[in-house]
């Protein structure tokens, strides 16, 4: 039966402690190695004709790679398999050539009867600040 | 004739069982820059509590291209006419306009991991429109749950599609 270790202890933990950020600079080979991996062929991630032939200026990259990207923080920081919840609002596209940066923030803790869990919001960012994820995430300690 | 909220609420989108192995979820991690060994190395995963490779956060929507085998599926809840999200996109995608990917939600009951078998169940949840400053917004939720082989649920989706005119 796996039992996940929780990296972080509750009582180590306050509103307002952040998770050390991650950043990575989007390129299109991360567009193509994600559909490969998730089966998400939608030519718009990978298919620089189509995408701009759609009025766009490039292939964008796919909302599921920043979801994936932005977990990595907080599993790097709480241990893997210690998230219970994980909900995002997708604001705006992701565009190869952007530098994504996470931003993982406690905003409270709980003892309940089942278990100490530590409520986060979760965010994803470019150079320029402009959001690209926003939503929450809970969480357990011990 | 369009799709209405009575027609679509609680209907089935599908159903599949679906297979987590080693392999696709390793490569899914390193797509996802995510060179952490517990996903690479059984050693890793096992010091780290797991009894095999565990599943990264978002793999369960990437699950069924990976592991669904034909030869084990379930009987389809759709009756042959596929989920009723098809027609729906369909129809809303003739007026133009786009969709959106707009919010996602993952629940976690139980860890996912390499070796393990889960059984899906997808359905409709809500469909309403929202209209403001000329634009109008059609919001589709749908949830699906994954269960273990004894019938206890191990994680949680909610996926909400919006058609924007």
């Amino acid at each position: 039966m796996a039992k996940p270790i929780p990296k972080l202890r509750y009582d180590e933990i306050s509103t307002g402690d952040e998770a050390p950020v991650l950043s990575h600079k989007l390129d299109r080979n991360d567009l193509v190695a994600y559909a490969g991996a998730s089966g998400d062929f939608n030519p718009m991630h990978s298919n620089e004709f189509a995408a701009q032939a759609a009025g766009l200026p490039s292939v964008f990259g796919h909302g599921m790679f920043s979801m994936g990207f932005l977990a990595r923080a907080i599993t790097d920081w709480a241990g893997v398999g210690n998230l219970t919840e994980y909900r995002v609002r997708f604001t705006k596209q992701t565009w190869p050539g952007e530098e994504l940066t996470t931003r993982v923030v406690v905003t409270g803790k709980e003892d309940a009867g089942d278990g100490k869990q530590i409520q986060l919001d979760v965010t994803l960012a470019n150079q320029d600040g402009e959001s690209k994820l926003a939503g929450s995430a809970t969480v357990v300690a011990s | 004739m369009a799709l209405g909220r009575e027609d679509v609420v609680g209907k089935p989108t599908g159903a599949a069982t679906v297979h987590i192995e080693r392999g696709p979820v390793s490569a899914f991690a390193r797509a996802l820059t995510d060179k952490n060994p517990i996903y690479h190395n059984l050693e890793a995963a096992r010091a780290a509590g797991f009894d095999n490779i565990p599943a990264p956060p978002t793999f369960t929507f990437a699950a069924p291209f990976w592991g669904t085998y034909p030869e084990d599926q379930p009987e389809d809840p759709t009756g042959g006419k596929g989920s009723p999200m098809r027609e729906l996109m369909g129809g809303l995608m003739a007026k133009g306009g786009i969709v959106l990917h707009g919010e996602q939600e993952f629940i976690y009951h139980k860890p996912v991991q390499a070796g393990e078998t889960l059984y899906q169940e997808g359905k409709i949840t809500d469909l309403y429109t929202k209209e403001a400053n000329g634009v109008t917004m059609t919001f589709l939720i749908t949830e699906t749950v994954y269960k273990d082989d004894a019938g206890e649920p191990v994680v949680t989706e909610r996926f909400n599609l919006i058609h924007r005119l």
